[in-house]
């Protein structure tokens, strides 16, 4: 019990700089002494909470890292998605599962991407994560989940992604319905990774 | 007849999309209990052999590892993979690591530094390359590392992670694989048959 008190705290010590761990504000940061977003430490229930928080249309869950291609390539669509949709109503939440001491490597490719909103690394046990997000996901980096406004999963897809698949099935969960594209496994990541 | 003849084709064009995504999405893999699929496959090793994991099969049981050299989990458990698989070769359980990755995405998971980490880090089983990805496809593998633990008869007793501490070794409470292999080696039933771990999505080579 005690190492999963430990990491949110030494997490809060490592994003002193910034406003409490809890928060999950989206607006632009102000100029300061550094750009890098907010990243807070996260248990699957925790990002449960943050897609089940009222106010959005439908929410899309990335799980990343900074050593994972495939999951850079997607990036830049994600923060495209954001751009489009976040007016209407998209909330994007991007959970690094970078190891906790490399936070800072996290940060700076967030704050490369434009990334201007509270995000999220990974904590505690893996199996626990995964499973607590959906017990279809195998693991494998990176993973997207898709949610309609009431926080119901409609959509699930492991490796890499685009930006017209992401939008299809975004439109799909704002309109309350399953996209078709539904995948575990081999799937788009396998096909074209370069 | 225009706009009928329109939508159909939208309709025949759509369904095409979907039953050709269908396909390329399908989870596919085995499940606890199969038997070791394409076992037959000749993978060539660090050591310039051609070995199939039939030709590796052990008499208590046999290990499968999908890993590679580049991705940070399989790094982070190299060390605990090449001392369990040293120490399970015997005990009467064959090992094979595969690596699957196309290394045009990353060139660190070539055969060069496969070769170089093996004769690094001590390998006492075959490290080899899956040409196609074909075997991990038929596994199902997705990522790396991931372990599949076949018992004396050859089916699946154990699938998942090494342990549940990629990073922190000292810190590991659960050593899942260990557990698993000590299991087959007694021929007991393994406790935990499925465990889950992140890691680094597979980068499969296009299908042939």
């Amino acid at each position: 019990m005690l190492h999963r008190v430990r990491y949110p705290v030494l997490l809060c010590a490592i994003t002193l700089s910034w406003a409490g761990c809890g928060s999950t504000d989206r607006s632009p940061r102000a100029a300061g002494p550094s750009r890098e977003p907010q990243l807070v430490a996260a248990s699957a229930d925790r990002i449960r909470n943050v897609v089940r928080r009222p106010g959005a249309t439908a929410v899309v869950v990335n799980v990343w890292a900074t050593w994972c291609t495939p999951c850079r390539q997607e990036f830049p669509d994600l923060m495209r998605l954001d751009r489009e949709y976040r007016a209407r109503g998209l909330r994007l939440v991007l959970v690094s599962s970078d190891f906790e001491d490399q936070a800072h490597e996290a940060r700076r490719f967030l704050a490369r991407q434009g990334v201007d909103f509270a995000s999220y690394l990974k904590t505690g046990n893996d199996m626990e994560f995964i499973n607590g997000l959906d017990p279809r996901w195998t693991g494998a980096l990176p993973a997207t989940f898709v949610y309609d406004g009431h926080g119901t999963l409609r959509n699930f897809h492991e490796g890499r992604t685009t930006f017209a698949a992401l939008e299809r099935q975004v439109v799909a969960a704002m309109n309350g319905l399953d996209s078709p594209e539904t995948s575990v496994g081999d799937s788009i990541g396998k096909e074209t990774a370069p | 007849m225009k706009t009928f003849q329109l939508l159909a084709s939208a309709v025949l064009v759509a369904a095409s999309f979907a039953a050709a995504h269908a396909e390329e999405t399908a989870p596919n893999g085995i499940a606890l209990g199969d038997p070791i699929p394409r076992s037959l496959v000749k993978m060539q090793g660090v050591d310039g052999r051609e070995l199939s994991i039939a030709d590796v099969r052990g008499t208590k049981g046999t290990l499968v590892v999908f890993s590679c050299n580049a991705c940070p989990w399989a790094k982070a458990w190299e060390t605990r993979i090449v001392a369990l698989g040293n120490a399970a070769l015997g005990r009467g359980v064959g090992v094979i690591v595969i690596n699957a990755n196309d290394p045009s995405v990353n060139e660190e998971d070539g055969y060069a530094v496969m070769r170089a980490r093996a004769r690094q880090r001590k390998m006492k089983y075959p490290y080899v390359v899956d040409a196609t990805s074909d075997v991990a496809r038929a596994f199902g593998a997705s990522h790396t590392p991931e372990a599949y633990l076949f018992d004396a008869e050859g089916h699946l007793v154990y699938h998942g992670a090494i342990d549940d501490n990629a990073h922190e070794p000292a810190k590991v409470k659960e050593r899942y694989l260990q557990r698993a292999v000590d299991a087959v080696v007694a021929g007991r039933e393994v406790a935990t048959r499925e465990t889950k771990a992140l890691g680094c999505s597979i980068k499969f080579r296009p299908r042939g």
